[in-house]
C-alpha cells in the first residue's frame, strides 16, 4: 500500500472527463493496482479512482494511470509532502457472523447474564438435526437450551423450536426450556417466541464485552 | 343478545376496550376478542390481556340481554366503517348479526365460556381530579422503559409523599418525579409501581372526565372514568411487583451551572438540529454568557448549528451532550414560558425544570462526546 499526500490536479478521462483543481489530497496506490485520490471528508469514498487491472507510469511531472478499457486518470504532481509504503500482507477478509459467534463466546464464558446460578454444560451442544449454541443449566439444574442471534428474527425461534422438540426426547435433559437471546429482537419474533414458551432476552454486546457505552445511566 | 346502539358510542366502546387486546392470542385466543354483556339497557364491553383489563359500559336499547365473545378488531372496523346513525347487533348461536342500514355483516364468535373470569375490583375508592393526574401522567409516563427486560422499569411509581400523590419513573437514563399535592390517594407511607402502558391508556380515557375514581387491591388497581355523558371507563391493571430504585438519592442536591432559556424557542430550535443528529448521534448544548448553542453532527450526513438567548451563570463556557428524543421530552413536559437547565458537569446527570412551580422534575443523563 502507497500512500502519498500531495499537491495535485488531476484529470480523467473515460466514461466521461473530469477534472480535480490544485489541492492538497491522499493518493492510494493498493498492490492490486487500484488508484483512489481522497479528499480530507467523504468518508470512505474517494473524489476520484480506478479499479484494478490498471498500468501506472510515473514520470518528472506526475503520473498517468491507464486501465484495459482506455481509461486514463492523470495526476500532476506539483508538491510532494508525504510518501510512504506499507506491506500489508494477506488480509483475512470480513466476517460478516463475527458478532454473532463473538456473542455466543462471551456468554459462554459468563452464563450468569443470562440468570444468577447458571452454569454452561456445553457449546455447541450437539442435536440430530444440528448444534444448539448454548446449554446451560440454571440455578434450579433444569436444561436450558440458547439459541444467539446478532438480530432475533422468526426463523430463529423456528430454529430453536425445533432444538427444543430434539432435546427433549433425551431422559437426561428434559423437560428442556428455550431462551432466545440477541442484540434486537423483532416483536413477532418475541410474540411468537413469548407463545411458545421460549424467553426472550437482549443482549448487550458492549456490555458482554466490557466496553462502557456512551449513552451514561443514572444507575 | 339484541341491542341497537349509536355508531359513535359503539365504536369508542369498542375500540377503548380493544386497546387492552394486543392480538397475541397465542395461548388463549379468546383473548382476541372483547366480550359483550348485555343487560338491564347497559352494553359492557370487555377486552383484556390478562394484564390490563379496560371495560366500558354505555347505555343502549337492548331488545334481548346477553353475552358473546367477539373478534376486537374486526368488530371494531365493521362498526367504524358504517354510515353514522343506529347499529343493531344481534347474536344466534356462534353468529353475530351487524346491520345499520342497508349494510350487512355476519361474524362468528368465539367461545364466551373460554374468556377469563376477570375478579371485581376491590379496596377502598378514593376520587382523584381527572385532569390534575392526567397532566401529571403525561409528564411522567414518558420516562418509563418500554423494554420488558428489566420490567420494574417499565412501572410508574405512586407514592404518598406529604399528603399527596407523588408519580415518579425512570428508563436509566432520565428519571421524572411529579408531585400532585391534592391527591390524596394512597395512604402514609404507601406505594405501588404501576404498568406505565396502563397509566397511557388512562390518560386518553381521562380527558372528557372531570373525576376519577380509584380501588387499589393487593395485586392490581382499578380506575374509574365516569364522563357525564358518553362512555364509562373501568380500567384495571396488575401492580409490578419489585423493588423500585431508590431515585432520591439520583438527584443531586445542587447545581453549579443553571440556564434559563425561552420553553418554545428551545423546544423549535432543538427539533431543527436534531434534523442532523441521526443514528443515535447526541445533541450538544453549550451554555455560556447570553446563549446557547445548539449542534449535532452527523458523519456523512452533514451538520447544524443554532444559537438562542439564554441566561446562564457558572463554569465559563460548558458543552453537555444528549439524547435529542430525550431532550424535547423533557422540555415538552415541562410547563411555562420559561425552562431552566441546571448542570454539574458534561457526565453528570442534569436537571430540567420548569420556572413555574417547583412539583416536576425531569432528571436526565447526558451522552459522552470526544
Amino acid at each position: 500500500m502507497r500512500l502519498v499526500i500531495a499537491r495535485c490536479t488531476v484529470d480523467y478521462d473515460g466514461r466521461l472527463q473530469a477534472h480535480l483543481p490544485e489541492a492538497v489530497r491522499l493518493l492510494m496506490v493498493k498492490a492490486d493496482g487500484c488508484v483512489a485520490i481522497h479528499a480530507d471528508g467523504g468518508a470512505y469514498k474517494p473524489l476520484n479512482w480506478m479499479n484494478a487491472p490498471n498500468r501506472l507510469v510515473t514520470d518528472d511531472d506526475g503520473w498517468t494511470v491507464t486501465s484495459p478499457k482506455g481509461e486514463t486518470l492523470r495526476i500532476t504532481i506539483h508538491e510532494v509532502l508525504d510518501d510512504t509504503a506499507h506491506d500489508l500482507g494477506v488480509d483475512p477478509g470480513l466476517r460478516k457472523d463475527g458478532v454473532e459467534a463473538h456473542l455466543q463466546e462471551l456468554l459462554a464464558r459468563d452464563v450468569e447474564v443470562l440468570g444468577g446460578g447458571w452454569k454452561l454444560v456445553r457449546r455447541e451442544y450437539p442435536t440430530d438435526i444440528g448444534p444448539v449454541d448454548l446449554l446451560c443449566r440454571d440455578d434450579d439444574g433444569a436444561a436450558v437450551a440458547v439459541e444467539v442471534k446478532r438480530r432475533g428474527e422468526i426463523d430463529g425461534v423456528e430454529q430453536l423450536t425445533r432444538y427444543l422438540e430434539r432435546l427433549d426426547r433425551d431422559g437426561t435433559l428434559r423437560p428442556v426450556r428455550g431462551v432466545f437471546a440477541a442484540q434486537e429482537i423483532k416483536p413477532q419474533a418475541r410474540v411468537l417466541a413469548e407463545s411458545r414458551g421460549i424467553a426472550c432476552v437482549t443482549l448487550d454486546y458492549d456490555a458482554l464485552r466490557g466496553i462502557e457505552s456512551d449513552h451514561l445511566t443514572l444507575f | 343478545m339484541k341491542f341497537r346502539c349509536e355508531r359513535d358510542l359503539l365504536v369508542e366502546a369498542l375500540s377503548t376496550a380493544g386497546r387492552a387486546v394486543t392480538g397475541r392470542g397465542g395461548a388463549l385466543p379468546v383473548l382476541s376478542g372483547v366480550k359483550i354483556d348485555a343487560s338491564n339497557d347497559r352494553l359492557e364491553v370487555t377486552g383484556s390481556d390478562l394484564d390490563l383489563t379496560i371495560r366500558t359500559s354505555v347505555g343502549v336499547n337492548i331488545a334481548e340481554s346477553g353475552t358473546a365473545v367477539l373478534p376486537s378488531r374486526l368488530l371494531s372496523d365493521i362498526v367504524r366503517s358504517l354510515d353514522q346513525g343506529a347499529v343493531d347487533l344481534e347474536v344466534t348461536g356462534d353468529e353475530a348479526q351487524i346491520s345499520s342500514g342497508r349494510s350487512q355483516f355476519a361474524v362468528r364468535t368465539l367461545p364466551v365460556d373460554d374468556f377469563p373470569h376477570l375478579d371485581e375490583p376491590s379496596g377502598d375508592q378514593v376520587s382523584v381530579a381527572a385532569d390534575e393526574l392526567a397532566s401529571g401522567l403525561k409528564q411522567v409516563v414518558l420516562a418509563a422503559s418500554s423494554d420488558d427486560a428489566r420490567p420494574i422499569l417499565t412501572g410508574v411509581l405512586m407514592t404518598a409523599e406529604e399528603g399527596g400523590l407523588r408519580l415518579v419513573a425512570t428508563d436509566s437514563y432520565r428519571l421524572a418525579v411529579r408531585d400532585l399535592p391534592e391527591a390524596t390517594v394512597l395512604g402514609e407511607g404507601q406505594k405501588v409501581l404501576v404498568p406505565s402502558r396502563a397509566l397511557g391508556e388512562l390518560i386518553r380515557v381521562l380527558g372528557h372526565a372531570k373525576e376519577v375514581n380509584v380501588r387499589l387491591g393487593e395485586r392490581d388497581v382499578t380506575f374509574f372514568v365516569e364522563p357525564e355523558d358518553g362512555v364509562s371507563v373501568e380500567l384495571t391493571t396488575r401492580l409490578i411487583e419489585g423493588e423500585f430504585p431508590n431515585y432520591r438519592q439520583l438527584i443531586p442536591a445542587s447545581y453549579p451551572n443553571e440556564m434559563r432559556v425561552g420553553r418554545e424557542q428551545l423546544l423549535d430550535a432543538v427539533r431543527r438540529v436534531k434534523l442532523m443528529a441521526r443514528e443515535a448521534t447526541p445533541l450538544r448544548l453549550t451554555q455560556r454568557d447570553g446563549s446557547l448553542e445548539l449542534m449535532a453532527v452527523t458523519q456523512d450526513v452533514g451538520q447544524a448549528h443554532e444559537e438562542v438567548d439564554a441566561v446562564y451563570s457558572g463554569t465559563d463556557e460548558l458543552t453537555v451532550a444528549f439524547n435529542p428524543d430525550f431532550l424535547i421530552a423533557g422540555i415538552e413536559a415541562a410547563t411555562g414560558d420559561e425552562v431552566v437547565l441546571q448542570t454539574l458537569d458534561a457526565l453528570k446527570p442534569a436537571v430540567m425544570r420548569s420556572t413555574e412551580g417547583s412539583d416536576y422534575l425531569y432528571l436526565l443523563m447526558p451522552v459522552r462526546v470526544s
